[in-house]
């Protein structure tokens, strides 16, 4: 298989290429593992990281309090969402909660979470409410957007207000809620993570990183950053795979 | 048998579109209605449609009618296929099997077979509106009402679909009310011609043609005079 490169994948390529650089410059600079490893040491401390006996437990247990956290927001928004769009009273009601879940920092959150949850389900807490206000608000756009013409022909024919919604605008907000899904995600992972290094649940990413950090392994920081930024990553590809199942119709014109 | 709309008031704002308007429709028969656009045509069939409220007036007759509409847009869903489009407004009429054998007919009808599990965004402008047409013919209904369904198509597909929709309608005779700005379709497909004037809308002419819709001569002399009189009518 040939493998071709575009002009603007060479452009990515070379700011990675960069930011590489850059680090080494300041690890050459710094000239202290205490304060900025090698980024080549930092290779070899991440894969070494996949060989740990606990690494499994951690990372697992961070991605499923993220897939926990996503399934809820999503359930929750997505229903919510629809209601909203769908009744301007229910979207009065429900404007001024996702103002202050939206405004309110995520700190604050974790502190009260600190008070009233244990370790483990502090994170999933978190990632709920910075997840769910992005996949509501998005479902809700998506629903005031759809074609209103077509509302009107599945009334004419006297199609059922369930179907309505299955057939006509779950299908016409597919693409907001996975806008929607992916911003959440990117934020949510993030908000895990932090959860995790204030919770101090048994395993967790935030965890390992939090006692990493205690003993100025900041190579191990950077070694589970990076697996924090992987995991991103991979969730995102998995939405957007997901997108282009589900949004056939538009990929075959 | 027939349909009457009596003393229908309508206005919006300042415009005023009906008032005292009265027109009877016969069952199992095409009913034209011709006027200038924008003039009023679409709402009044949005009223017959139940879709906008009249200010005063009754319709009658049309109660218990089930209806299909045939829009000026084909207004089918993007994510479904020729076929799941057709089988949308059946869902609730017919069993599975039912309702497949009703799609495909229909599909075979508009001359859109092999299409079925086409996306609406890989068709054309006018294969779109057949969709349209064969999904109001496939549904139960008693009234098939049309908003100038082609307008904007080119002549050549313009003819195509009015001999599609004349052989489909043939088979079951259902009431339509079609409403066009064009005098040419509406001889080719009326049994009834109405002429609307400008608003506050009220009936200029009404003409009424006896000849079978397969042997309709566009070219006859009695063809020619009515083409003359309906355009008089209009105005033009």
């Amino acid at each position: 298989m040939k493998i071709s490169i575009s002009r603007t994948q060479w452009i990515s390529i070379a700011a990675v290429a960069f930011m590489l650089l850059l680090w080494k410059g300041l690890a050459l600079y710094f000239d202290s593992d205490f304060i900025l490893p090698h980024p080549e040491d930092t290779l070899v401390k991440t894969l070494s990281l996949f060989g740990e006996s606990q690494f499994l437990f951690v990372v697992g247990a961070t991605i499923l309090r993220g897939v926990i956290g996503f399934a809820i927001s999503l359930i929750f928004g997505v229903g919510l969402g629809i209601a909203a769009g769908l009744s301007n009273d229910f979207n009065a009601f429900l404007k001024p909660i996702l103002v202050v879940l939206r405004s309110t920092p995520v700190i604050a959150i974790i502190l009260l979470a600190l008070i009233w949850l244990n370790a483990n389900s502090v994170p999933i807490f978190i990632a709920i409410l910075t997840m769910f206000p992005f996949i509501c608000t998005n479902t809700i756009d998506g629903i005031r957007s759809v074609d209103k013409q077509l509302v009107e022909m599945a009334q004419v024919y006297r199609v059922g207000r369930l179907r309505i919604v299955r057939e006509v605008y779950v299908p016409a907000i597919m693409p907001f809620i996975i806008s929607g899904a992916s911003s959440a995600m990117g934020i949510g992972w993030r908000a895990i993570i932090i959860g995790e290094v204030l919770s101090q649940p048994r395993y967790g990413i935030g965890t390992v990183m939090h006692s990493a950090q205690t003993f100025l392994n900041v190579d191990a920081v950077i070694a589970w950053t990076i697996i924090a930024v992987l995991l991103s990553y991979i969730f995102e590809r998995i939405i957007r795979l997901t997108e282009k199942r589900i949004v056939v119709w538009r990929a075959k014109q | 048998m027939s349909l009457h709309i009596i003393n229908l008031h309508k206005s919006y704002g300042d415009l005023l579109l009906f008032s005292n308007f009265n027109l009877d429709f016969a069952e199992g028969e095409i009913t034209c209605i011709l006027g200038p656009s924008g003039g009023g045509k679409t709402t009044l069939l949005n009223i017959i449609a139940g879709l906008v409220e009249p200010n005063g007036g009754n319709l009658v007759g049309f109660n218990g009618k089930v209806l299909s509409y045939i829009f000026q847009d084909p207004r089918l869903l993007p994510w479904q296929t020729v076929q799941e489009n057709i089988e949308f407004v059946l869902t609730d009429a017919y069993e599975q099997t039912q309702r497949q054998a009703i799609a495909s007919r229909f599909i075979k009808l508009v001359e859109l077979t092999g299409f079925a599990s086409y996306y609406p965004s890989q068709l054309s402008g006018g294969m779109r509106q057949r969709v349209a047409i064969a999904r109001a013919f496939a549904y139960p209904s008693d009234l098939i009402l049309m908003d100038e369904p082609l307008k904007g198509l080119d002549v050549k597909l313009k003819m195509n679909l009015l001999k599609a929709f004349s052989r489909i309608w043939q088979a079951d005779k259902r009431t339509v009310i079609f409403v066009t700005h064009d005098v040419d379709e509406a001889l080719m497909l009326g049994n009834t011609i109405i002429v609307l004037g400008d608003i506050p809308i009220a009936v200029k002419a009404r003409v009424s043609i006896d000849i079978d819709l397969k042997k309709r001569d566009m070219s006859s002399d009695y063809f020619k005079n009515l083409r003359l009189i309906l355009h008089n009518a209009l105005g033009d």
